[in-house]
């Protein structure tokens, strides 16, 4: 196996959506895997990540808050996982107002969990999480709109 | 007057409605699919909402999140541009009872004009012409016949219910007419299982002329003359014009007159267009009535100096139409330049715009949301730009549209503009001696 080969290889897993690539040739095994900086897993229907934008704001103002929550979802480990809106609504993290919340940080969710509810034309939709973990982080605060896409939990994978 | 205007639409014409609400002091929401996030309406407006994935269905035709959308940023009214929701009775229903205002006419006004037998009824009520024809459904070879002689020849023999050519016979002559409607019945009832027919005047080779009217809450109708859009491929208009060199004062009267006429009937309110057909004779004839804004408005703009989108806000607000008409003062013409390559069927061209320039100089309006590096989804229709000249004349305007054309840089995609260029060559189209057929002769 000479180094020109292994050169290429690298090029191949850096330019593609390869991400990983093993090699066993007479007796010499060689892996080069590319590491995964977005948070979706890779079983996700595939959508655009790394620009997902954070809540609705003034699109010249507020630039330095979009900036900052681009660069914390980019930068978590590859078992986190993100919940996303799957419509255009109002956020509530508890059923009724005086209620409970229906998660916190450190809550353990399965596949069905309701997570939120996303109000839309005066129809509050439950939002379940489609995965096992723990809560890590609410990307969105109470009562905030939320467009198509938005992240609004990050889960850790168990 | 509204305080935020949610704009349900994309590309170039969200652009459009975003400058004039600007320019009202009215805040603006763009709503964007994923594969519009790079759009330029997106950055243009105050504030955006993504809506959906890409393709129209889930995003610009999804109604819950554009409603939804306008709830969340307490939006007071929703433009609707033209093309998707614009002519959708539901979505106008739905914007009433969701208290928003939709910036067009009412659900019961959409669903009127777009039923084609009750729009022509209609119209025919208030002595608009209409095609003559038989009243729905003809099934006696004897009464068709005596029919087809009182319309007067030619006569188009058309299955009732379908489309695509079958089942669809011209007949010239008295003689040729039994064979032709039994073998469109015929033909009729083996591709649509419907042998069921209708009979119309047949009219050869027509100008397609449509009258630019505008209607306030007030019962005021005004009409801003003509627009010659029979430059199509297709059915799809790619050059239009105002006025229409086959129109002169006389015929735009009653035209226009006509066109006030049908409108009112409905108590029509917003923007509209009244589209004929016009006979080498000069005969017009009401084909259907669009109750949106149009591609080709912008030609209507500059001969009749009034800013449509502007009056369409200021209907719905319930205000009076601010500009009446006034004399047509020169002539405009709209090339709409597509992301097609016009030498390979006009295929579809989308891609990365590498390198561009629009034309400037006195008389050349850009109506376009495209700019230099960007990537032109290939979800949506093809049309990236809208280049409209005005010159004194039509001489005039041809040679402005053929200086602005060939300013016009466009490289990383095809565009149509090659295409123009050529048309603006042709004697036919220079004399304005043509018709709808003009393009499959060319």
């Amino acid at each position: 196996m000479d180094l020109d080969l292994i050169k290429k290889l690298v090029k191949i897993v850096d330019s593609s959506g390869v991400t990983d690539i093993e090699i066993e040739e007479n007796g010499l095994k060689v892996k080069i895997a590319k590491k995964i900086r977005n948070t979706q897993v890779l079983s996700q229907p595939p959508v655009t990540v790394a620009t997902a934008q954070p809540a609705i704001q003034p699109t010249s103002a507020g630039q330095q808050e979009q900036v900052k929550a681009k660069e914390e979802v980019e930068q978590a480990p590859s078992n986190m996982h993100e919940i996303r809106s799957p419509i255009v609504g109002t956020f509530y993290r508890a059923p009724a107002p005086d209620a409970d919340s229906y998660v916190q940080v450190g809550s353990v969710v399965s596949p069905g969990s309701v997570l939120c509810i996303v109000e839309a034309m005066k129809l509050m939709n439950e939002i379940e999480s489609d995965i096992s973990g723990k809560i890590v982080k609410i990307l969105v605060e109470n009562g905030k709109p939320v467009e198509y896409n938005q992240p609004l939990f990050l889960i850790e994978l168990s | 007057m509204f305080s935020k205007i949610l704009i349900a639409n994309r590309g170039e014409i969200a652009l459009r409605i975003i400058r004039t609400c600007k320019e009202l002091g009215i805040s603006t929401v763009a709503v964007y699919s994923e594969a519009d996030k790079d759009s330029l309406h997106v950055t243009f407006a105050d504030e955006a909402v993504c809506i959906g994935p890409p393709f129209g269905k889930d995003s610009y035709l999804k109604i819950p999140a554009i409603i939804s959308a306008a709830q969340v940023t307490g939006a007071d009214a929703i433009h609707p541009g033209y093309g998707f929701l614009a002519e959708n009775a539901n979505f106008s229903e739905i914007c009433q009872e969701s208290n928003l205002k939709f910036i067009g006419p009412s659900p019961d006004m959409i669903r009127a004009m777009g039923d084609k037998a009750f729009a022509k009824d209609t119209m025919k009520n208030n002595e608009v012409p209409v095609i003559p024809g038989s009243d729905g459904i003809i099934e006696n070879l004897d009464e068709a016949k005596s029919l087809a002689n009182e319309i007067g020849y030619p006569v188009i023999i058309k299955a009732s219910a379908g489309g695509g050519g079958k089942g669809m016979r011209i007949v010239w002559e008295e003689s040729e007419f039994q064979k032709a409607f039994q073998t469109a019945q015929a033909e009729a009832e083996a591709a649509f299982a419907n042998g069921a027919v209708y009979i119309e005047k047949f009219i050869e080779n027509p100008r397609h002329i449509e009258i630019q009217i505008m209607g306030d809450q007030h019962g005021n109708v005004y009409h801003y003359g003509e627009r010659d859009c029979s430059i199509q491929r297709r059915h799809q208009k790619l050059i239009e014009e105002s006025p229409s060199p086959a129109v002169d004062e006389d015929l735009r009267s009653q035209m226009g007159e006509a066109a006030i006429k049908g409108a009112k009937s409905v108590n029509y309110e917003g923007a509209g267009t009244i589209e004929f057909l016009l006979d080498k004779h000069k005969n017009f004839y009401f084909m259907e009535m669009n109750t949106r804004i149009q591609v080709e408005h912008p030609v209507t703009e500059l001969v009749y100096d009034v800013d449509l989108v502007r009056q369409q806000v200021l209907v719905a607000a319930g205000e009076k139409i601010e500009a009446k008409p006034k004399k047509p003062h020169g002539h405009a013409i709209e090339f709409r330049i597509n992301a097609e390559d016009p030498q390979n069927n006009f295929r579809p061209s989308p891609g990365k715009i590498t390198s561009l320039h629009f034309p400037g100089g006195f008389g050349v309006r850009n109506d376009s949301h495209i700019y230099q590096s960007y990537s032109i989804p290939p979800y949506y229709d093809s049309l990236v730009a809208k280049l409209i000249v005005w010159g004194k004349n039509r001489e005039n305007a041809i040679m402005r549209g053929k200086r602005a054309l060939n300013e016009f840089i466009v490289e990383g995609i095809k565009t149509t503009i090659p295409f123009h260029l050529k048309v603006l060559e042709d004697s036919r189209f220079r004399s304005g001696n043509f018709d709808t057929s003009f393009l499959e002769k060319f």
